[in-house]
């Protein structure tokens, strides 16, 4: 296992937000990285239920679309793909059943977020309900996708060529994402994306710099940014070694 | 009907914004675009999706 140059620009503090430069990947293997954060790292979501009562005025079918969509914390390792654990919600009007009313029977699941209103219960209505979370890939189904809008792109250098002619015209020389200037990791949103602020009355030069990414990852809050990370480059890994082993005379 | 749960583009997570978002907006007069950034809905995607909901339980409701 080759290593990577792994360095943080900024991340929240919950965890789920982060934006990283790798350096020494190919832009296949980065693009890897990202379909497997998005496709391939497997997560817990509800998609079955078994309706005790349900007198609200959407469908089982709808609460059940909505259920599954709510993201539930999976620590990485502890599941197998297709394995299940049960959660319950029994919730009487007049209330809001929220995600966070959802009763799992593992403590290691639970909602990810605790504030997601399912349905509005009137006077004489009531939810009651267990639900089976199984653990699948973000391939199944967009409700096991463990990152949301993960990208990446170049991270690139400026190089300062010249002085701007006194009498050129001063047009904007926008840029997204980081640049790197003397080894100093600089996001553009610093000069407000455009180079002018940065470089006055210069001519300038922007160029990728070779083999470097600049990874924006999002999660749903089933994992954090760095479990989702690790578990996607294994993922790719696990593969690679399942095609040398298929491939093999 | 309900909040969506999710954007419908990238599947953040923004139903759990919205009684926040609500409150903040109708009530206390604030400025949506605001709010909006303080709750951490940057994408355009996620912001429409609290921006054009109507909440219709209420008028459902009376038909069961």
């Amino acid at each position: 296992m080759s290593e990577f140059d792994v360095e943080f620009i900024d991340r929240s503090e919950d965890d789920r937000d982060a934006r990283f430069v790798v350096r020494g990947v190919t832009p296949a293997f980065a693009n890897g990285i990202r379909r497997a954060m998005v496709a391939d790292v497997p997560t817990l979501s509800i998609d079955t239920l078994r309706v005790i009562e349900n007198s609200s005025v959407m469908f089982d079918e709808m609460i059940g679309l909505r259920l599954g969509l709510v993201p539930l914390t999976t620590p990485p390792g502890e599941f197998e793909a297709g394995e299940t654990v049960t959660l319950a919600l029994d919730v009487e009007g007049p209330a809001t059943a929220y995600s966070g009313d959802l009763v799992s029977a593992d403590d290691l699941v639970k909602p990810a977020d605790e504030n997601v209103p399912i349905i509005d219960l009137k006077e004489n209505q009531r939810l009651e309900l267990e639900a089976e979370a199984v653990l699948d890939r973000g391939k199944t189904h967009a409700k096991h996708q463990g990152g949301v809008a993960v990208g990446y792109r170049h991270l690139q250098t400026v190089e300062v060529v010249g002085d701007l002619g006194e009498f050129e015209d001063d047009e904007p020389q926008i840029i997204r994402g980081v640049i790197e200037d003397d080894g100093e990791l600089v996001p553009t949103e610093e000069f407000g994306n455009d180079l002018r602020n940065r470089y006055p009355g210069k001519e300038v030069r922007v160029e990728d710099v070779p083999g470097a990414f600049v990874f924006d990852v999002e999660t749903d809050g089933s994992m954090s940014v760095d479990d989702l990370v690790l578990e996607a480059v294994d993922s790719l890994y696990a593969r690679a070694d399942e095609l040398e082993e298929a491939v093999q005379l | 009907m309900m909040i969506p749960v999710r954007c419908f583009t990238c599947g953040k997570v923004v139903g759990e914004h919205w009684e926040e978002f609500k409150q903040r907006t109708k009530e206390d007069d604030e400025n949506p675009a605001e709010v909006l950034d303080e709750l951490g809905v940057e994408r355009p995607c996620c912001r429409r999706m609290l921006v054009s909901h109507k909440d219709l339980v209420d008028i459902v409701a009376p038909y069961q």
